[in-house]
């Protein structure tokens, strides 16, 4: 194993398949077998033989247009979704900030949500009961942690969520357009939560379109173009190439 | 095996299934969990009036006879049937975060289970109290009860799975398991059937492991020990079968769903 790499994205491709009218049913499955509407489905190639390594500690920003393939990289990455050709190798203990709340119950109280929630990551109870004073405390809720999750406002509901994602301890986090949750206060603990990590060696992905937050953040950005790679370095050169570009 | 490693790392959520799956079907409800033991014994109250009484089925005992099947018929239909529709119904969760996909299915027939343990209680009450009494083959009970829930396992990993892809499968269950309640010698004795259709009974895994139960707790004779170890056999091949098909199935849940 190089233990020095976080990931390893090995010749990747991806499609997605672009139903025009899906069967779901057999009884559709059987009807509608004919070609007629097979040929209006459309095969979307995504992302073409990525290749991309990522060294432990590195932060890096995936940056590019919406539909350049970002997100789905970083689905990959977390195995939600498997790559069509390719290998994706991940070393260490990963935990994705993609959809926050992800397993909420409505019913049940912002205490007993945390423990779902954080049951989802793969956490331990006693791994969750180490941390739960931790989460609350971050998360600002003390007065409300033990109301049903029913009655918060949604800024709440994602500092809630985002209190619990950032407090896994994870050595790979992944990061997706994150930086909305709650007001300037909060987003700043965010950031600065995120910084501290940095310091402690985690290694941090992030997909975004806030390109200030990146510089500020990111010492390495990877842009990506119709489903390739079209640059990847150092965060400063990156980043004024892609506003001439697209800017 | 990785799979284990991974399962075991995330035990805690496993734990939360199965509470969830247990409690949560029936929130609200004003008997709650006690449904889960009303069912199976409502349904049995009937049978046992039509068959004996209307049906001439002669048999002594007949409520116990019926009651040593139906109870693990039960477990295996409800697993079966919660089971193929189980990944459908997390689709919202498993787009979202990773976990491995197995513990969907996995807590659906632990819960299934758990709720036949104690459905088993109240039957180990009845056969107390009918004086049918027990004998020291009650200890096989378990070994039964194990290679049952193995192939439990191994079946509901197969329509999970499958019912992403085919959703009619789900509506295809139900009406085999209705078939089925009369192709296993549940509210008769399969010795009965002619001899041309006793291969029904053959390949069919509940039925021998409903005259295994029958044997042990009924009729208190030696059950088949080979039959037995076969089947057990063949119920470490499903669950195997099972695990790699939905191994197969599994990495393109996010995309069908």
């Amino acid at each position: 194993m190089k233990s020095n790499k976080a990931i390893i994205v090995d010749h990747v491709d991806k499609d997605f398949k672009m139903y025009y009218d899906r069967a779901n049913t057999l009884k559709e499955k059987l009807l509608f077998f004919s070609k007629k509407n097979k040929s209006k489905d459309k095969l979307l190639h995504i992302l073409k033989d990525i290749n991309l390594t990522i060294d432990k500690g590195e932060s890096v920003a995936l940056i590019g247009v919406n539909g350049s393939g970002k997100s789905t990289l970083l689905k990959m990455m977390t195995k939600i979704i498997y790559p069509n050709k390719g290998k994706i190798t991940v070393n260490g203990k990963l935990t994705s900030l993609l959809e926050l709340g992800a397993g909420f119950h409505p019913d049940f109280s912002g205490r007993e949500n945390i423990y779902f929630n954080s049951s989802i990551f793969g956490l331990t109870k006693k791994e969750i009961e180490k941390r739960i004073d931790q989460i609350i405390e971050f998360s600002e809720l003390q007065d409300f942690i033990d109301n049903p999750v029913r009655t918060y406002s949604s800024g709440m509901y994602m500092r809630l969520a985002f209190s619990v994602a950032i407090n896994v301890d994870a050595d790979i986090l992944l990061i997706d357009e994150i930086l909305a949750v709650g007001d300037q206060h909060f987003q700043e603990k965010c950031f600065n939560k995120l910084k501290e990590l940095k310091k402690e060696g985690k290694t941090i992905v992030i997909v975004t379109h806030s390109l200030n937050s990146v510089k500020e953040f990111c010492d390495r950005a990877v842009w990506l173009y119709d489903g390739k790679i079209r640059m990847d370095g150092n965060v400063d050169k990156v980043i004024s190439e892609y506003e001439k570009v697209c800017g | 095996m990785n799979i284990f490693k991974e399962l075991y790392q995330y035990r805690e959520l496993l734990k939360t299934n199965v509470k969830k799956e247990i409690r949560g079907k029936y929130k609200g409800s004003w008997l709650g969990v006690l449904w889960t033991f009303l069912n199976p014994l409502l349904q049995l109250l009937v049978y046992s009036f039509v068959f004996p009484y209307i049906l001439r089925v002669e048999v002594e005992h007949y409520t116990i006879f019926m009651m040593v099947a139906l109870v693990p018929w039960t477990f295996f239909t409800t697993a079966i049937q919660i089971g193929a529709s189980s990944i459908i119904g997390e689709a919202g969760i498993i787009k979202k975060v990773y976990f491995p996909r197995e513990i969907i299915p996995i807590s659906v027939v632990i819960s299934a289970l758990v709720n036949f343990l104690i459905t088993c209680i109240i039957m180990f009450l009845f056969i107390l109290i009918s004086g049918v009494g027990f004998t020291p083959y009650v200890l096989l009970f378990p070994v039964i009860v194990l290679i049952q829930t193995i192939f439990t396992l191994g079946f509901t990993f197969i329509l999970s799975a499958v019912t992403v892809y085919v959703q009619d499968i789900a509506h295809f269950v139900s009406i085999v398991i209705m078939l089925m309640f009369y192709a296993t010698p549940i509210v008769y004795n399969g010795e009965l059937l002619p001899a041309k259709f006793q291969w029904i009974i053959t390949l069919n895994p509940m039925a021998q492991v409903i005259n295994a139960y029958r044997d042990i707790l009924f009729y208190h004779k030696t059950p088949d020990y080979n039959g037995i170890a076969i089947l057990a056999l063949i119920s470490l091949a499903i669950l195997f079968v099972g695990y790699e098909i939905f191994k197969k199935l599994k990495r393109n849940f996010v995309e069908e769903l």
